[in-house]
């Protein structure tokens, strides 16, 4: 066993498999200690498996899974519309091996993503697989029909994995893409300047929606939170419906707060230090009503394919979390960070 | 809710097949004194059964009750050994996951009992078909907690020497410095190993042939990543 913590230390990078290896795609090198991207990854890998098993479930097999994917695309323009329905049309005919496939792909990201040999292959793979079924399954979150709000997963859930996916790639360690220390995980990849104008692009538009008729119209967000409730344990049920109530004369004014809420959480990240960290619980708070609202996305009443929009959110506010460098950084392999150790301050 | 036959059948020949693998494990363990977490290897040949008589009714090999006294006191067993390690100052977390794990095994047996008993009738899953369980948070709660020991546990795979490599260097490293054993980078099966002292077989020196190094720990890694996978999913169905 010494051995192999000796033979961990001090490893030799082996090739995992050398035709994925030759695609540069592929990495096993020296093993270290998880850094702070490297655990956001692991969550973000963790809700990959989370969606992979719950696509197991006896509902994504029936024809209620193709029905409910062929409901996001009314509204939709003809050219977003009709591939929603084709898709849906075929997903039907083979529900059994269609959802198959698709609960072994998630599941293939999810392992992938945390094995790390295959890290950035997953992660690549998962930004494809995210933006088409953004696109066949949920119809772009309901962006462009008019469905979409911060309480239903707008601007889609699914498009955030690939948000993540992007902010968390493993290229760069502990430097910005500037060479000055990376301030927060999400910028190791794409730099502070690109990743404050995701957030902000992502956080604005939210901010944007929960002024449209769908969240700001009376009644809107009291009805949408009170269909959440359905099927959800006692606990739940209870607080989306008490929500709900509460919304229902309250419900343009709500979407106004929110609003106002969204485009502070957008626009604070590029206030300085202190300031940052209480925009980022601000958005943890908000990802966690968000959260809420949504019924926890369903997964609590076996026909929710994933945990919907607020654990995105919050795993991406984690990921702009201020770091404290400390040691040397660069890295030989960028898959792997082993010297230079961000670590939240 | 019930899953389906033909994935019910799927996980439950996984589990078979790992718990076959880890009663191979401890018999080679047995005859060729090469080290392993037996107590771990233990537990997984009993899980695997446990499970694919819980997916698949026609595998049931024990009586109703049996299962819930096993895995409850598996779980006592690991919380055991988590509170000596943690006194002892030693790498303690690995045994969480089997705490986790047989204590999600007592809840489902438990729940399946509970629906047994409100919804007469079989179904793919056994026990666990009749309906949506009581605390069905806490089966999302045990599912998110086992699918994050699973990435943990993925995470660390490439720190697992393959056994080649350990064969080469097993013995006179151990020889050199057996404290050494950087237990936060071995897997939960490794590293309770070597946390326990079970580095060498009972009865073996240190002049003995350099052969008897430890059972693959990434096959172990891969068994707990499989069980961790298919529990996960008994989880899901009883939202």
């Amino acid at each position: 066993m010494t051995t192999q913590a000796l033979d961990a230390s001090a490893g030799r990078a082996r090739p995992a498999g050398r035709w994925l290896t030759g695609l540069g795609i592929v990495r096993e090198a020296q093993w270290a200690a998880p850094d702070v991207r490297r655990r956001l990854q692991l969550g973000l890998a963790c809700i990959w498996l989370l969606d992979a098993i719950l696509q197991f479930q006896t509902f994504m097999f029936s024809k209620g899974f193709a029905q409910m994917l062929a409901g996001t695309g009314p509204g939709n323009p003809a050219v977003i519309a009709s591939p929603i329905n084709w898709a849906s049309q075929i997903i039907g005919e083979h529900g059994t091996a269609t959802n198959a496939v698709f609960a072994l792909i998630q599941l293939a990201i999810g392992l992938g993503i945390a094995w790390r040999p295959t890290t950035r292959l997953a992660l690549a793979g998962s930004v494809a697989w995210a933006v088409g079924v953004w696109w066949f399954g949920e119809g772009l979150g309901g962006v462009l029909n008019g469905a979409g709000s911060p309480a239903n997963g707008a601007p889609g859930a699914v498009i955030i994995y690939a948000l993540l996916a992007v902010l968390l790639w493993p290229a760069g360690t502990g430097t910005a893409r500037d060479g000055k220390p990376a301030p927060f995980a999400a910028s190791m990849a794409t730099g502070a300047a690109a990743a404050r104008a995701l957030w902000l692009v992502l956080w604005g538009s939210l901010a944007y929606l929960a002024l449209q008729p769908a969240t700001a119209a009376s009644g809107a967000l009291s009805s949408m939170v009170r269909a959440m409730a359905a099927g959800q344990p006692g606990w739940l049920a209870s607080t989306d419906n008490h929500l709900a109530a509460f919304l229902l004369h309250r419900g343009p004014g709500t979407a106004i707060v929110l609003a106002v809420v969204l485009a502070v959480i957008a626009v604070g990240v590029y206030l300085p230090g202190p300031a940052v960290r209480v925009v980022l619980v601000l958005a943890l708070l908000t990802a966690a009503a968000i959260w809420i609202a949504e019924g926890l996305g369903g997964i609590l009443t076996g026909g929710g394919t994933d945990p919907n929009s607020g654990p995105l959110l919050a795993l991406l506010a984690l990921a702009f979390w201020p770091l404290r460098v400390s040691g040397a950084a660069g890295s030989a392999d960028p898959a792997v960070v082993a010297d230079a150790r961000p670590t939240v301050d | 809710m019930s899953g389906l036959s033909w994935l019910a059948y799927s996980f439950a020949a996984l589990m078979l097949a790992t718990s076959a693998y880890c009663l191979s494990r401890l018999a080679v363990s047995w005859r060729h004194r090469r080290p392993t977490d037996h107590q771990v290897d233990a537990v997984h040949v009993v899980m695997g059964v446990a499970m694919a008589g819980m997916l698949v009714p026609s595998l049931r090999v024990f009586w109703a009750g049996g299962w819930e006294i096993v895995f409850g006191a598996g779980a006592i067993l690991f919380g055991w050994r988590m509170v000596s390690d943690a006194r002892a100052k030693r790498s303690s977390g690995h045994h969480l996951q089997h705490v986790l794990a047989c204590a999600a095994m007592v809840y489902m047996l438990a729940a399946a009992t509970a629906a047994v008993k409100s919804a007469s009738g079989g179904s793919a899953m056994g026990g666990m078909g009749g309906g949506p369980a009581h605390f069905s948070t806490l089966a999302l709660v045990l599912a998110l907690a086992l699918f994050g020991y699973v990435v943990w546990t993925a995470d660390r795979f490439t720190a697992l020497a393959p056994v080649a490599a350990l064969r080469a260097n097993y013995a006179p490293a151990v020889a050199l410095a057996p404290a050494a054993v950087a237990a936060t980078q071995l897997p939960a099966t490794a590293a309770s190993a070597a946390a326990s002292g079970d580095l060498r077989p009972a009865g073996q020196s240190q002049d003995e042939p350099q052969t008897r190094v430890p059972l693959s720990p990434r096959l172990a890694a891969c068994c707990e990543i499989a069980m961790g996978v298919t529990m996960g999913y008994m989880l899901i169905l009883m939202l």
